[in-house]
């Protein structure tokens, strides 16, 4: 499964410049972003989120036990 | 994977609690599978594996076992306890260690968790598996540590 995931997720969150901390915590991706508001939650449902939490520019991103994989990958993308 | 049901153990001592009332929409609408909670005993203690298998990841307060045909069991040691980056947690084991059901993961206290601001219910998950193939233990019953929680089937 390597993998366009996080690539997706990222362009879903904004993109790189738009990510302050991202942060993966067993099932789920806790994103800190510059604007949570341009936030892609249809595109990240389509890269294979089971749900998406938004609290303004607190995103959390459910992924399943790959969480913590995915969000070292997405680190390596900022 | 067989139809033999598979008994998963409570990693912690207390009460049963319905997954639904797990204030975290993550667990309470079952997005990374179905399971109950635990609401804890107060006192300091080890929270134990569920099962017998290899310990796939590990935090300080959360940790999956994937038992060897593929099934994986989430416990998360209360809500939002990643804030408290490992304090108050001690980890008895790593990652990709071997552990059996009932054996020590972490130490931890629900009560300090408690005083620290965050919810010590203990969401036990069936990691992708059918809401279906599980058969829990009743909400308000008490459990120990390594007690049957549930049995997942398929």
């Amino acid at each position: 499964m390597a993998d366009e995931r996080p690539g997706q997720i990222l362009a879903a969150l904004g993109g790189a410049d738009n990510v302050v901390e991202i942060e993966g915590c067993i099932t789920r991706l806790r994103c800190e972003l510059e604007d949570g508001s341009v936030v892609d939650e249809a595109a990240l449902k389509q890269a294979g989120a089971h749900g998406v939490m938004k609290s303004g520019a607190v995103v959390q991103v459910v992924v399943g036990p790959e969480a913590d994989a995915i969000a070292e990958d997405i680190q390596d993308l900022l | 994977m067989t139809g033999a049901a598979r008994v998963v153990c409570s990693p912690v001592g207390g009460t049963v609690t319905a997954l639904a009332d797990v204030p975290d929409p993550v667990f309470s609408q079952a997005m990374v599978g179905p399971g109950i909670a635990v609401e804890p005993r107060d006192g300091h203690g080890d929270a134990v594996s569920p099962i017998d298998g290899t310990l796939t990841t590990v935090h300080a307060h959360a940790f999956v076992v994937a038992g060897d045909d593929g099934e994986a069991v989430l416990v998360h040691l209360g809500i939002d306890t990643v804030k408290q980056q490992g304090e108050g947690f001690t980890l008895h084991v790593v990652k990709g260690e071997r552990v059996r059901a009932g054996q020590p993961v972490v130490g931890w206290d629900p009560a300090a968790v408690r005083e620290a601001g965050y919810a010590p219910i203990v969401p036990v998950i069936a990691l992708d598996a059918q809401q279906e193939a599980l058969r829990a233990a009743d909400t308000g019953s008490e459990v120990g540590a390594g007690d049957e929680l549930f049995t997942w089937t398929g």
